[in-house]
């Protein structure tokens, strides 16, 4: 297989991953920075390091996994480099107001709400279990923890969440 | 968490059930069909979690790829070095560039394939280098002496254009058991070092590359520059200057 050819292939299994994989990226990204502008730098940053590391991935079906953690690295890197604080609710950017707009059932918009002020630990996991469809024992390895930890994590997160939405129907 | 091979009591199937709603743990099943109460929960958790799964699925802007570059041959002598979370730290700023470089030092170099090359084993020990000697990299405007510059950069090793910025550190230091000169040049973004290696030759560009790293290795001759900065340093437009600047002796 020439040079040419060879990146041809390489460039086709990139966008195709990519393109199933996308929507993911972004909402993985996006509930770990609570941001919508920075998740969108924080994917194309791992895009683009996925990119130059695309022969390490064996294959394809590991992918998800994979780019995961990418997103999750360069996530950290984003705010080890900015130094950002803690996002507060009460003076949220516009960007991040955004990821809070309103839809058109009050219970998506509560518990949008309950999940924005979710603790980081809390809140990933449940992510990555509800979203990404992942077992206990791929969130333990993804996010460097045991598994009886993710459990445990999981089990708060939702008590909380509970109490968050059943407080504001009281309201 | 969860009493494996029997039938749970509420409790536990209460946390477990809070944890993971599909009830694929073992005993789940059997419990609930037994407690109506908890059977009540499971349903009350399910439906808490058809919600979350609605609330996270938000808005995703249409997918844009970014300009990806050409996978050529300096891509294949790249040195990545594997992520780590730094701690912390707000003073002074060099102490945070000197943690990247003693995290690259204890993890040390990712190597591929049938061991570590000549190249890597090179950046590797330029990196652990680094890592010894954090206090170089203050960023300050004070240069050094000429004669501090002299000791360093001597006859027996070469000639270095000291036009090139302004050098605030200049040390004989030893790599691979030879003496080398170790500067560091003030740059864009912070402290650059500067390793001029007469006899250590690459077969190419090595990058290295860092959560707080950026660098590389050029080939000189017949020897090689060490250039590393902090990860927005521009490397690329600092390099050939740097190698412009030495001209080794004979």
């Amino acid at each position: 297989m020439n040079s040419s050819n060879a990146d041809l292939k390489r460039r086709q299994r990139f966008d195709r991953v990519v393109s199933v994989l996308h929507k993911d990226l972004y909402r993985y990204a996006a509930w770990l920075c609570r941001d919508p502008g920075i998740a969108e730098e924080v994917v194309q940053e791992s895009l683009f390091r996925a990119w130059k590391s695309l022969d390490a991935l064996r294959e394809d079906g590991a992918a998800k996994s994979w780019l995961l953690t990418i997103v999750r690295r360069e996530n950290a890197r984003y705010f080890e480099r900015k130094r950002l604080e803690t996002v507060d609710i009460d003076s949220l950017t516009p960007g991040q107001s955004a990821m809070l707009a309103e839809t058109e059932d009050p219970n998506v918009d509560e518990m949008r709400e309950a999940l924005y002020r979710l603790g980081d630990d809390y809140r990933e996991p449940l992510v990555l279990q509800v979203l990404m469809g992942h077992s206990t024992k791929e969130i333990a390895e993804l996010m460097g923890i045991k598994p009886g930890a993710v459990l445990t994590r999981l089990h708060r997160a939702r008590i909380k969440l509970k109490k968050a939405v059943a407080k504001e129907a009281m309201a | 968490m969860i009493a494996s091979g029997k039938i749970m009591n509420c409790d536990n199937y209460r946390e477990a059930i809070a944890a993971d709603p599909s009830e694929s743990f073992e005993g789940g099943a059997a419990h609930a069909a037994v407690c109506e109460s908890c059977s009540a929960y499971r349903a009350e958790l399910q439906a808490l979690d058809l919600t979350i799964a609605r609330a996270l699925a938000i808005d995703v802007p249409e997918l844009t790829i970014p300009d990806l570059p050409p996978i050529g041959e300096e891509d294949g002598n790249v040195v990545n070095l594997p992520f780590r979370r730094v701690s912390k730290i707000t003073t002074p700023a060099w102490i945070g560039i000197a943690a990247s470089f003693a995290l690259a030092a204890v993890i040390g170099v990712q190597f591929a394939g049938n061991g570590p090359s000549n190249d890597q084993l090179l950046a590797a020990a330029v990196l652990a280098h680094l890592d010894h000697e954090p206090w170089a990299l203050q960023i300050t405007n004070v240069a050094v002496t000429e004669e501090q510059f002299a000791r360093a950069v001597n006859p027996g090793i070469g000639t270095m254009d000291r036009n090139i910025g302004l050098i605030s550190f200049a040390r004989s230091c030893i790599i691979n058991g030879r003496i080398i000169p170790h500067l560091v040049l003030q740059g864009e973004h912070g402290p650059v070092t500067l390793l001029l290696m007469p006899d250590e030759m690459v077969s190419a560009p090595v990058t290295l590359l860092g959560e707080n790293v950026n660098g590389v290795i050029m080939p000189v001759g017949d020897g090689s520059i060490a250039i590393v900065g902090v990860r927005e340093e521009r490397i690329e437009e600092l390099k050939q200057r740097v190698v412009d600047s030495v001209e080794w002796s004979i």
